[in-house]
């Protein structure tokens, strides 16, 4: 109840922040100039331009424009995508799917490899596996994703040929229906191995180039509050209470020392996300990021409008989310306040 | 074991002891040598007695306490030397704990020397009761032992409670590690049904729970927590919170002190243990709820003839509550005798500028008594009297050697040259110095 409460009031601030972030992103994609350029071709004369200025409204003053914008939007258009020369709304979704399969696989690997990592190390402190671990998870948090994501393609595509780039092989996408736009997920709805082999195998890199960062952050917080949480008196009570070690640490100093954690995985998230442009265009991943990024370069007004609205609401889903896990884990916690 | 039994003859001779110590050692690895946080203490806790352990901040009563559980972290901290020998007891046949006359009310008989069944032999030095020493047994059975058979109240129950597990879940795990037979019983529960035993007893991994929480599994499931509800519910009754069914739900958060500490002593005499170390219980306390708490230990006590270690800095609460009375030193015992005989004859100069700091009626307002100096750095200590430099009475000898445990009359001792000479009293008996 409590809960349902705080999540609707946070809801309610959706709209503010879409109208803000719109405004602002607007305002700013036309810093450069008009967005004709997309639109036009060499073959086209003056009359054709002005046809173009005219359905596009770029006669108009900005505001004027904007308000056109905000309508097409209210009525499920998100105007016409100049990159992929089709409306935003016919390319978007199964872009989207792309780039949420990427981002959620290497966000799993983040949390589950990250939590994991951190609980041994952080259980372990000062032997080996602490070393190993404080090795590896500040390269991670120090290496740069596009220097990793190049040194990954060279090693296992180029050279070892162990792993395919790009999304999917063509034929075998083709085979199956895509109801859902998730690879993985319509392959496992059609019952073809082969298929969801071939999702799995195309997403491994991406995932481990985007994760690996994503991976260190987490580990690290995990590490330094096991660590802290194991110093506290409760643990030592849970010990004195004839609990063994797999509980203690489990059961009592793990659970709290998730809360910091999970503040971290959050922000991680958005760290993913700007993360999966890179990772896209170096794997060829047909996603949001590579088409943002196409868009990004050729003043694509329309579809930077769009992905920039998604990326917003994530955003805020993401941080709704962080909240509530975190009052679950942390009693002291309410809601609101 | 056997020759560490054999050495301290005292245990067979006085079967009313519950734990002993001898020569006990612990210390920790610091930047600058070895730190001696306890050095070589030797004592006895007797069956259903209040043993009152006084000293200042520092001076190894908490280690040595946590000894008991065997809870100090190694590393940095050394187990060097001594032992710690304890009888377990177990849960009366008769009267299945509730208390009848074959074990004196208290639901506990002495466990049987495993090696020969009670009839007595080497191993028992003769008396058939399970002895062993703390320090050397498996890990697997010092387990076994706390939270059932030695039970610990700590400092400050605010944060020795779990912040994100309920009250229920909190005692219930002592349960759960130590009756597993007895949930399962009260569930009515076959023990050979290996799902619910490794729920009674902790040991469910997740899946387990998943198949537990699906219907046809799921009423054995419930009726084990139901089991353990009444159980947790008996426990926080027993320390008087009113409505303890509401508590249980509660966070520790949600809890006054007070209540968190009553929590903190259910929790602890949940199995009803044979000692129960209270490491400072009132301190973190206001003053009016510590009087309250301390009746309560002491009323549970005497209830269960628990025998309890009480540490403290305290002496006005130790006068109250204790038996008997050891004042520790930088890690050493500087004396020993029953309250009364403390309070009335005070022999070590330490002792003394303790409870000359204690404000009292003749006191004049506005001046504090204090001992002067600090406690000596433990870091390698030299062969001396631990007072040297602090003491009013000091002579030569007392930073040439170290003055042994002399007795001054029945049941009362102290190391010091100066108050307690060593040869003095014809019928004096050092106790063991290493």
């Amino acid at each position: 109840m409590q809960i349902r409460d705080y999540i609707l009031r946070r809801l309610m601030v959706l709209p503010l922040l879409i109208i803000g972030t719109s405004i602002i992103v607007f305002v700013l994609t036309r810093v450069g100039g008009s967005p004709i350029g997309i639109y036009l071709s060499h073959e086209m004369g003056p009359e054709q331009v002005q046809q173009i200025r005219e359905r596009f409204h770029l006669d108009d003053p900005l505001p004027v424009q904007y308000f056109y914008w905000a309508q097409g939007v209210l009525s499920g258009d998100f105007g016409w995508s100049g990159v992929s020369a089709a409306p935003v709304t016919a390319v978007f979704p199964s872009k989207l799917a792309a780039t949420m399969e990427l981002a959620i696989a290497s966000g799993i690997v983040a949390v589950v490899l990250g939590i994991w990592m951190g609980t041994v190390a952080g259980a372990r402190r000062n032997k080996w596996p602490d070393h190993v671990i404080r090795v590896v998870s500040i390269a991670g948090a120090s290496l740069p994703l596009f220097w990793f994501a190049i040194v990954l393609l060279i090693v296992f595509w180029v050279h070892l040929g162990w792993f395919p780039i790009g999304r999917s092989d063509p034929v075998i996408f083709d085979s199956i229906a895509h109801p859902t736009g998730f690879y993985t997920i319509d392959a496992l709805i059609a019952l073809s191995p082969r298929a969801f082999w071939d999702a799995i195998w195309h997403l491994i890199l991406p995932a481990i180039a985007l994760g690996y960062g994503a991976t260190a952050i987490v580990a690290r917080m995990m590490r330094s509050s096991l660590v802290e949480e194991l110093q506290e008196d409760y643990v030592e009570a849970a010990r004195a209470k004839g609990l063994p070690e797999r509980l203690v640490l489990k059961r009592h100093a793990r659970r709290n020392a998730l809360i910091p954690t999970v503040t971290v995985i959050g922000l991680t998230f958005g760290f993913l996300l700007q993360g999966t442009v890179v990772a896209e265009i170096i794997f060829r991943w047909p996603g949001l990021g590579r088409w943002m990024a196409d868009a990004v370069l050729r003043g694509d007004q329309a579809t930077i409008m769009a992905y920039v609205m998604f990326a917003s609401i994530l955003f805020l889903f993401v941080n709704l989310v962080v909240d509530v896990v975190y009052a679950y884990l942390d009693r002291r916690v309410v809601l609101g306040e | 074991m056997l020759t560490n039994l054999e050495e301290h003859d005292a245990i067979v001779r006085a079967p009313d002891v519950i734990a002993s110590v001898r020569d006990l050692k612990i210390h920790f690895r610091g930047k600058r040598g070895m730190v001696h946080a306890v050095d070589g203490i030797s004592f006895d806790i007797r069956d259903g007695e209040t043993l009152g352990l006084v000293g200042e901040t520092g001076c190894g009563k908490s280690v040595t306490a946590r000894a008991f559980l065997r809870l100090v972290q190694t590393p940095p901290g050394v187990y060097a030397g001594g032992s710690i020998t304890f009888r377990p007891r177990r849960v009366c046949d008769d009267c299945s704990g509730v208390g009848c006359r074959e074990c004196d009310g208290t639901g506990r008989v002495a466990a049987h020397c495993p090696a020969c069944g009670g009839k007595g032999c080497r191993t028992c030095g003769g008396t058939g009761e399970e002895t062993v020493d703390l320090l050397s047994i498996p890990d697997a059975q010092m387990r076994a032992l706390r939270g059932n058979r030695i039970a610990m109240i700590f400092q400050d129950p605010g944060k020795a409670l779990n912040p994100g597990l309920t009250v229920r879940d909190q005692i219930s795990e002592v349960f759960l590690q130590h009756r597993t037979a007895e949930i399962l019983a009260a569930a009515g529960v076959s023990p050979n049904d290996v799902l619910l035993r490794r729920q009674a007893s902790q040991k469910s991994r997740a899946f387990e729970k998943m198949l537990l929480a699906v219907p046809p599994l799921r009423s054995g499931r419930n009726r084990v927590d139901a089991a353990l509800d009444t159980m947790v519910a008996d426990a926080l009754a027993q320390t008087q919170i009113p409505n303890p069914r509401k508590v249980m739900d509660r966070y520790p958060h949600e809890l006054s002190g007070g209540m968190r500490q009553r929590v903190m002593i259910a929790q602890a005499l949940a199995c009803n243990p044979d000692l129960l170390i209270a490491d400072e219980p009132t301190t973190a306390l206001d003053v009016t709820v510590q009087a309250r708490i301390l009746e309560l230990i002491r009323e549970l006590q005497q209830r269960h003839k628990t025998a309890v270690l009480y540490i403290s800095h305290d002496l006005s609460l130790v006068r109250r509550v204790c038996d008997r009375v050891m004042v520790m030193y930088a890690g050493r015992v500087a004396e020993t005798a029953t309250s009364q005989q403390l309070f009335r004859r005070p022999t070590h100069p330490y002792t003394r500028g303790l409870l000359g700091a204690l404000p009292g009626r003749g006191a004049h307002r506005g001046r504090l008594a204090a001992i002067d100096g600090t406690v000596p750095e433990l870091v390698d200590p030299p062969a001396a009297c631990r007072f040297v430099g602090r003491c009013p009475d000091e002579v030569a000898a007392c930073s040439r050697t170290d003055p042994p445990m002399v007795e001054i009359e029945p049941e009362h001792a102290a190391a010091c040259f100066v108050h307690a000479p060593p040869g003095k009293a014809a019928a004096t008996r050092p106790v063991r110095t290493p």
